[in-house]
């Protein structure tokens, strides 16, 4: 495919290449259509409050500092250490999400994959339906329940809540992964004096290991950027995940752009991070699962 | 596999009288273990809320919230939401909302992942690059945008400026008329990498062959797109295009972070809206009358999203 010259073609070259200028034209413009807010962010951040307020923007930063990013990771200073608690928090609750999500989702998917019991496509109808609806129906009647099981300003709560808006698309995505896994796998294991649950778990789970990555990243970026529910639920400062607590930190100091944006940036290196570690894992869940017919 | 399989079990199921529903559920009870875990988080969580937001939509409720106090209205809390100015207002920035931000994010997201498909030095670095906004966290992206769309000491307004394209910093999301559209470029941002991953894992499955063989035949660029990879793709972007769609028709933090609704409800959609009636002015009643309007037009959605999603779902006989 990326060779043209080994087939000879009647077209003249220069309509292809005209495909392809246009091609690499449209990725640089989607190129600083991405990168250049991304880039204004982190040149914002080390700058000085008064640097940042000037008019026209100093493009590079005269005198780039790293004083946001001292206050918000100092554990000394109060604003450090609400920060580094919010962290902690978003790191705590998207980690057992992921797991549970994992733990839920991988069996839900091979049931839906593989077994053919009465109220089977109804039920993975209904949850894939759960995507449909927005989180802000669900705020109030939540909330009483959430109040009801004495969870209102526990991680407990969230971790609950954002189990249910992972799971439809982890089990579409796992579901799609298990229907292209050969089922003679589990009849040969099965042959073997194997039971139905070990072959699950012994054969095809590892075989699913890319899916599961897939689920598990998906997961944790979900819970790691969540608002409304975290806005909702937790109320005690010591209980809030990093978006709330930022949000609720800056409405209070509403010209600190350079602190915002660092606290933007670092709020965002470990999704980026581990997005940028597993993607392949991701692209393949989707290719060998959902995209495939 | 798959046909052979499905066609063997059809032909049982012809031949042998089927047991009744309560034999078939009792006979794959284990099966329902699989899935009872998902099963029971997904009612607790949703089928609850669900008969709750009807219930509350025919009451009346203070605005602490004291349900013991809630007084039946009826129909009252639907007519004054179908009577009220600002709903049709809502109503037509939610439709510019979604259908704008759906169908950008997809077009830009085609594009790249078409124009990422050839290899060449760089692309896996470019990939990631243009990933990234769809990964980070809406908030973040939210204030990062405020940043540069800001009335003093925003960039893009500076540019403008020093580019003669204005005499003076435009004020991008304080302005009735180009909050929407500012807001949307954000949205957009964020969410056409998602339409691109989608693309690429769809372009993946297009056979080579194919393609091939069709420039054997003379095809041209155009022609091979259009006949060979476009069929292909049909379904991930039908799939690709409902997921972007749903998604903005319940997207929130954008718009209530950066404008919160305003100036003058110019950036309100739906679901700030009933946010706002709910959580901002107390009237419990009405915003979930206004949910149960929002769950009838999200079935009609549900429907094709449902289809479309189980597309590949064939049934099929297990171990």
């Amino acid at each position: 495919m990326s060779s043209t010259g080994d087939i000879t073609t009647p077209r003249p070259r220069k309509q292809i290449d005209g495909w392809r200028w246009t091609g690499r034209i449209f990725l640089v413009i989607m190129l600083l259509y991405t990168a250049l807010p991304m880039a204004w962010m982190i040149l914002t951040s080390i700058k000085s409050g008064f640097a940042a307020m000037q008019f026209p923007p100093q493009w590079w930063p005269t005198e780039p500092t790293m004083a946001s990013y001292q206050k918000l990771l100092d554990p000394q200073n109060s604003v450090g250490q609400d920060f580094l608690r919010f962290f902690w928090n978003s790191l705590f609750v998207s980690f057992v999400t992921t797991i549970l999500a994992v733990v839920v989702a991988v069996p839900a998917a091979y049931a839906f994959s593989r077994f053919n019991f009465p109220g089977r496509k109804f039920l993975f109808f209904s949850v894939l339906l759960r995507n449909m609806f927005p989180a802000v129906i669900f705020l109030v009647p939540l909330f009483i329940l959430m109040r009801w099981l004495g969870l209102v300003n526990t991680h407990g709560s969230l971790i609950l809540t954002y189990l249910t808006f992972g799971l439809p698309l982890a089990i579409w995505l796992l579901k799609g992964f298990y229907d292209n896994i050969p089922i003679q796998l589990e009849q040969a294991a099965r042959i073997d004096g194997a039971t139905r649950f070990q072959a699950f778990l012994l054969i095809v789970t590892p075989l699913s290991v890319p899916g599961i990555i897939a689920t598990a990243i998906y997961s944790f970026i979900g819970a790691w950027n969540e608002y409304i529910y975290a806005a909702t639920f937790l109320t005690k400062n010591e209980q809030l995940t990093l978006p709330v607590g930022i949000q609720r930190f800056f409405s209070e100091n509403t010209t600190d752009f350079p602190g915002l944006m660092a606290a933007s940036f670092i709020m965002s290196v470990p999704v980026v991070v581990l997005f940028l570690l597993l993607q392949k894992y991701f692209v393949r869940a989707l290719t060998e699962g959902a995209v495939k017919h | 596999m798959t046909i052979a399989t499905g066609h063997a079990a059809a032909l049982q199921r012809a031949d042998i009288k089927r047991p009744n529903v309560f034999q078939q559920m009792w006979a794959s009870r284990a099966d329902y273990l699989y899935v009872l875990p998902a099963i029971v988080v997904m009612l607790v969580v949703i089928a609850y809320p669900i008969y709750y937001t009807v219930e509350l939509s025919f009451f009346k409720t203070p605005p602490g919230l004291q349900l013991r106090d809630k007084v039946f209205v009826g129909t009252e809390n639907y007519s004054t939401i179908l009577s009220s100015d600002v709903f049709w207002k809502v109503t037509v920035n939610t439709f510019i909302w979604t259908i704008a931000s759906t169908l950008i994010a997809f077009v830009l997201g085609f594009g790249a992942a078409l124009a990422l498909h050839r290899d060449f030095v760089g692309r896996a670095i470019l990939r990631a690059i243009l990933i990234i906004p769809w990964v980070i966290s809406a908030v973040a992206a939210s204030y990062i945008w405020k940043w540069i769309y800001h009335s003093d000491f925003g960039v893009l307004g500076a540019v403008m400026v020093q580019l003669g394209l204005a005499d003076r910093q435009p004020n991008f999301i304080d302005n009735v008329h180009t909050v929407l559209p500012s807001l949307i470029v954000v949205n957009i941002w964020r969410e056409f990498p998602f339409a691109m991953i989608m693309l690429m894992a769809g372009l993946q499955t297009v056979p080579d062959q194919l393609l091939r063989a069709a420039k054997v035949d003379g095809a041209s660029a155009w022609q091979r797109f259009w006949h060979v990879t476009f069929p292909h793709l049909r379904g991930v972007s039908t799939v690709t295009i409902l997921l972007l769609a749903v998604a903005n028709f319940n997207s929130f933090i954008i718009p209530w972070i950066t404008t919160g609704g305003g100036p003058s409800n110019a950036s309100h959609i739906w679901i700030t809206h009933i946010y706002e009636l709910a959580f901002g002015r107390q009237r419990w009643g009405v915003a979930a009358a206004y949910s149960v309007l929002l769950f009838a037009i999200l079935m009609v959605l549900g429907y094709f999203y449902v289809k479309a999603l189980s597309g590949n779902d064939k049934q099929e006989h297990g171990a």
